[in-house]
Formats: structure tokens, sequence, C-alpha cells
């Protein structure tokens, strides 16, 4: 096949496939302009005291700017992801009418790849003039860093990055699916999930625990390079065990549902989260990233917060002034705007993840219009229908959501959960250094300990935001299943 | 006439229920031969392991001497966009494209440029007596028209074989016939062999010998819709 046929059958489709490459290639763009700023940040070397924000001027700070610039970046990719669903039935009908004229299964994966692709390649490049242009807009001043650039090899990575994810996505999600020329069959697992991804958080919280954890002996010291690795690693392992231990809760709680459930709309839940235990998985993943790196931002901020307790408290015992004792120099509330930033972050990100979740439930409900117009027609009403896709969203999203929190709490509470301030501590008599002439003092003598307490209030918002966004993304979707239980819908085709 | 196409003991369950129990026939080359039979008596899924859709549980399918079954899923699409053409009843054509773009799909995946693919396909669509329709898409032509494309787009290959499962099923009596003439006429002037699948004893009329099924297997009384033996 030559690449004007693929690019030819690539961009073929109804209005629901203008409609994916829209969305897709708006995601696409947004990413590729947010993976754009963290590298432009990235790109700022060594003290940079031009720049009024404090945040792009110290470079300890740059690498979480970029790291909260990369964390929006990731609800929108998995937006993307959500959009390769969009207009399925259709697509599906497509793919097989041209395995019918002659493709081959590799040609159809190509074609339904390719598909999302073109609509990211466009979002991205769209993205990247974006930039350029806001750069050139801006001009040089000091807020915002337009005075540097990334090497262009990077810019041209991160450019093709997103379209080469999103195919993979794409690719990914028809490794189940068979184009004949019959039509498309998506093999389902007999066997339910297991919660080995219980064993993926573990990893992640000992990875995320190596560098930070004073009290074993055998903590390592890695190069900082390295102890971003680590503690970036961490993160990751364990989001990716949350978003996966997803499909067994579903599974699970879905079996709990059958059984112990009371009418139809719970029977329907649990039979739906049984049969596909993994859609939890993909649509919820962006949220459940979002709910860790706010738990971890929230956590962080208690964790700072007791840490200037206990500088006041030291400093008030030696009879220091604050401006002399420890600590001094450290201003709270910058460290907590920052935090706050962060939080805008995650609320941003649920924002969009929340917008993936709408666009996976109306595909869900318009896939199975014929299904749905036919139970109606058998006389099961509506708001048994919508209680059904209720059950079925929030059965397994709450306690995924205590997961998300605890783990991200958790990542926290393995850097420290007390300030001991009867603790010995050393001092150097000489200039420091690696000969420096250190003993230790037992200063103190008093059996105070200030604990990290954990921000039940900030959690439980940020678990009753997430479960908000939810429901009025529920709520949203809701809003088509009148129109796809018509029963004209059973007239057609 | 030696046979183009054969199946031996060809077998076929789906699940526990069995479709197709130890069926043997023979296609020879430009011959054009009626399967028929009721409802659920295994005709599609014949046609289907014939054209090497379906693989069959147990027998072989022949084509030119060669046992398909042994072939990939690849090589088995690539016979069918090259010595194979399909039909349905429902024309199967890709909604999104129009109807030269339906016609030209085959050459164009098998590589033919995209200009000498229109003009093949223009001529195809010229020969059935739709070239007005060139441009329309799918959802505005009607059944006959579609019906019409879809056989353009099956014969567009000059394949050997053209698999034709119910083509005028869906269509109304006259518009059916208009549409199985022009089948036939075509497939007789290029040598082309037609298996061709109704439960209609006026379409099997059409067909040079008819096969009659019966639960999965030749009816042995040979009785079928009383054509031609």
């Amino acid at each position: 096949m030559k690449a004007s046929t693929l690019a030819r059958l690539a961009v073929a489709g109804n209005r629901t496939d203008v409609l994916r490459t829209v969305l897709t290639a708006l995601s696409a763009l947004l990413a590729t302009i947010a993976m754009l700023c963290a590298a432009t940040v990235l790109s700022i070397t060594g003290w940079a005291g031009r720049y009024t924000a404090t945040l792009l001027v110290e470079p300890g700070l740059r690498p979480g700017v970029a790291a909260t610039l990369v964390l929006v970046s990731l609800p929108v990719l998995a937006l993307a992801g959500q959009c390769i669903r969009l207009g399925a039935p259709a697509r599906d009908r497509r793919l097989a009418a041209i395995r019918l004229a002659g493709a081959t299964p590799g040609e159809a994966v190509l074609i339904a790849t390719a598909e999302t692709a073109v609509a990211s390649l466009l979002g991205s490049v769209t993205g990247l003039v974006a930039y350029l242009v806001a750069r050139a807009a801006i001009g040089e001043q000091h807020t915002l860093p337009t005075d540097v650039r990334p090497p262009a090899p990077v810019i041209v990575l991160l450019v093709l990055l997103v379209p080469v994810l999103a195919a993979a996505i794409g690719a990914l999600l028809m490794r189940r699916v068979i184009v004949t020329p019959l039509g498309v069959v998506r093999r389902v697992r007999k066997r339910g999930p297991r919660p080995w991804p219980g064993l993926l958080i573990a990893a992640g919280l000992v990875l995320f625990a190596l560098p930070v954890q004073d009290r074993f002996e055998t903590r390592i010291h890695p190069s900082k390079n390295l102890t971003y690795v680590f503690l970036g690693g961490g993160v990751l392992l364990t989001m990716a065990g949350v978003v996966l231990g997803v499909g067994w809760i579903s599974y699970f709680t879905g079996r709990l549902l059958r059984r112990y459930g009371r009418g139809a709309a719970t029977l329907l839940a649990g039979q739906r989260l049984i049969t596909d235990p993994w859609n939890g998985s993909r649509t919820m993943a962006a949220l459940l990233a979002a709910v860790i790196a706010g738990s971890v931002a929230l956590g962080y901020k208690a964790l700072l917060a007791t840490n200037f307790r206990y500088y006041d408290f030291y400093n008030q015992v030696m009879g220091s002034p604050n401006d002399e004792g420890i600590g001094a120099g450290a201003e709270p509330s910058f460290y907590f705007n920052a935090i706050r930033l962060v939080m805008v972050a995650v609320g941003l990100s649920a924002a969009v993840a929340a917008a993936g979740l709408l666009i996976a439930l109306v595909e869900s409900v318009v896939a199975r219009r014929r299904a749905y117009a036919s139970l109606t027609a058998t006389g099961v009403p509506r708001r048994t229908l919508s209680a059904a896709i209720l059950w079925q969203t929030l059965t397994p999203l709450v306690p995924a959501l205590l997961l998300a929190i605890a783990a991200g709490d958790a990542l926290v509470r393995l850097i420290q959960t007390d300030f001991d301030l009867g603790s010995a501590y050393r001092e150097c008599v000489a200039d420091a250094g690696p000969r420096a002439d250190c003993r230790t003092l037992a200063a103190l003598h008093l059996p105070t300990v200030l604990h990290v307490p954990v921000p039940w209030g900030d959690l439980g918002l940020l678990g009753a935001g997430a479960l908000l966004a939810v429901l009025v993304a529920v709520g949203a979707g809701l809003l088509v299943l009148r129109s796809s239980t018509d029963l004209e819908e059973l007239r057609v085709g | 006439m030696s046979a183009l196409l054969s199946g031996t003991g060809l077998i076929r369950n789906y699940g526990a229920t069995p479709a197709l129990r130890g069926i043997d026939l023979e296609v020879g080359a430009g011959e054009i031969v009626a399967v028929t039979g009721p409802s659920g008596c295994g005709k599609s899924t014949l046609l289907h392991c014939l054209a090497g859709i379906l693989r069959v549980d147990d027998g072989t399918v022949t084509y030119r001497d060669q046992d398909i079954g042994l072939w990939s899923e690849a090589a088995r699409s690539r016979l069918r966009r090259t010595e194979f053409g399909v039909l349905f009843q429902f024309g199967q054509l890709v909604p999104e494209l129009t109807a030269v773009e339906n016609v030209a799909l085959p050459l164009l995946l098998a590589g033919t440029g995209r200009r000498e693919a229109r003009q093949t396909a223009l001529d195809w669509l010229d020969r059935l007596g739709v070239a007005d329709s060139a441009e329309q898409r799918p959802g505005t032509m009607s059944g006959g028209e579609q019906q019409r494309c879809a056989t353009a787009r099956a014969l567009v290959t000059v394949p050997r074989v053209l698999f034709a499962d119910e083509p005028t099923g869906a269509l109304d009596v006259l518009t059916g016939e208009q549409v199985l003439g022009q089948i036939v006429r075509v497939a007789r002037e290029q040598g082309t062999a037609v298996v061709l699948v109704t439960h209609e004893a006026s379409v099997a009329a059409y067909a040079d010998r008819e096969i009659a099924l019966l639960d999965g297997a030749v009816d042995p009384t040979g009785l079928g819709l009383g054509v031609t033996l």
C-alpha cells in the first residue's frame, strides 16, 4: 500500500471522525506546548537571577516546575488516548469494509494507527507553531524564560513524541481487536484480573524510599540525577500500580455488586464491570494520576508546615531569633505558593481527565445504543439504565480514589513522619568540606517529637473534588442516554 | 473441465454447533455455481470458507492446486484482492469514501497508482451503468446503485473467482434482476467463475449448476431449488 493511499484512508471519516480528529489534534497541541514549556524551563542554566519568578531562579526548583508542566501534559495525552475510541463502531465497519476489499490484517491496524498519528501530528506541529509565535509575541522580558530555547533536536523529539505516543496507544488498543472482512471482533480475556498491581505499588514505594529513608542502614546515596530517577520512578511505578489496580478493583467490586446488589441496575453494572474490568483503568487513569500528584503535594505541604513549626520551636528553645536560627531565610509563603501552583495544575489535570471520562462515557453509551434501546423497548426504565451507569462508574472509583490518595500520602510519609527535637545533631567546627571536623552533640534533651499530621481535611477535599468532577462528567454523559435509547435506534441498519 | 477451486471434506463448527459437515465441491474456470438451501443450512459459511475469509476446522480448500488453508491471513487477504472478488447482500462499501474511491480501493491496496486506479474504477462504474454516481458516497446512493458499485469493486481486479453472497437479497425484484444480469454478463465476458449463494430459485436460475445444502451437508436428494443439474 502506498503512503498516499494510507493517508487517504487515514483521513476518511464521518462527522464523529472529524470530531475525533479535532479533539485528538487539540490534545496533542496542548500536550506539545506543555512539554515544550517544560523543556524551556530545563534549558535555563545555573542561578538565573534575571527572572522575577523565584521558581525559575533557583536551579533546584526548576525540575519541579518542569515536572508540574509534564504532569499537566499527562492527562492531556490520556485525553488523546480516549479520543481514539470516539466513533469506534463506524470505524469498525469501515475497517471491515477495507479488509473485504483486500487489505491484510496488518494494513487494517496500520490504517487505524495512522488515523491517530496523522491527527496528533497535525496538533503537535500546530503546538510548535503556537509556541514559537507566542515566544516572538511576548519578546524578551523577566517573567517568562523567552530568552532561552531548548536545543533543536529536543524540540523535534518532543514534536514527534506526541504522535508516536498516540500511535502507540492506538496500536495498543488494537492488540485485542481482530479486524475481519465480516466485522470486528474483540478478544476478551477469560480470566479475571489479579491483584498483582499491588506489587507495583510496593515496588514504587520502595524505589522512592531508597534515597530518602534515613532510618534504614541500607540507605543508598545516589547522585543528584539518579535521585531524581529513583523519586520519579517510584512515583510512576506507584501511579501505574494504582491505575492497573483499578482492573482488579472493578472485577472484585463487580462480583460483589452482582452477588449482593438488589435490582436490575446493580445487576447490569456488576456484569459490565466483570465483563470489561479494564475499562476503569483506561478511563480513570489520568484522573487517578492527578489525584496521586495532588495527594503527594498536600502531604508535602503538611510536611513543610511541620518543618517550619519545628524551626520556630527549635529557635524558640535555643533563644535564637528566627532570622538567625535554623531555617533562617526560608520563606514559608514561597513554598506554600509553589504547592498552590501544583494544586492548580492538579485541578487542571483533573478537569481534563473528567473531560476524557465524559468522552469515554458518551462513546460507550453510543456504542451500546441498540442494546439500550432494546432494553427500553422491553420495559426497562431509563432511570434504571442511568443508575446502572452510575453504579458502574462509582463502584470502582471510590476505592480507587482511596487507594490513590493513600498511595500519594504514603510516598510523602516515606520522606519523614516526625521531627525529633531531642535528637542529637552534628556540628562542624571547621569550614564545611570533606575533611571538616564534625562532632556529634546532644544539644537538646527535650522529649518532644513533632509528628507530621495526615492532612485528612485537604485529602478529603481532594477526593471529594475528584468525585464531583466524575459526577459532573457522568451527569453530562447521561444526557445522551435519552436520545440513545430512542426506539428509532432499533430501526437503524 | 478441471477444477479451479475445490473444497474437500469441509467441516466448520461454531462452538458446539456444526455449520458444515464434510462438504465436497468443485468449481471450474468460468463456471457459475449456485449454492442454495434454506436459512441456516451453511451456505454463507461455505462461501466464506471457499473465499478464505474463514478457516475450515477440517478438510481442504484448494485454489489452482494450492491448499489456501495453509496460507497466512495476510496471504489470503492478498489472494482476495488479486484473484478473488467478494460481493455481499449489503454492499459493504466504505461509507466514508466516494463510489469511485471504493471501486479503486482494491487496486490502491495492491499498489496501483492513484490516477490509473481511478480511471480503471471509472471505466468499471461506466460498464455497470453507475458512472453518474462516481463522486457520491454510498449513503446518498440507492440500494441498486450501491450494489452495482460493490459489483464493480468486486470485479475491478478482473478476478478469476467471484463470491457473491445473496447479492440481490436487499433489492427489489426488478433491480435485483438487473444487477444479477450484469454480474453474470460481465463474469461470462471475462471468464470469471462465480460462486453464487442464494435461497431464491429465480437467482439460482442464472447459474450453470446448483449445489443444494441441507443442515451443513450437500442435500442427498439433490432437489435444491429445482434448477439445472
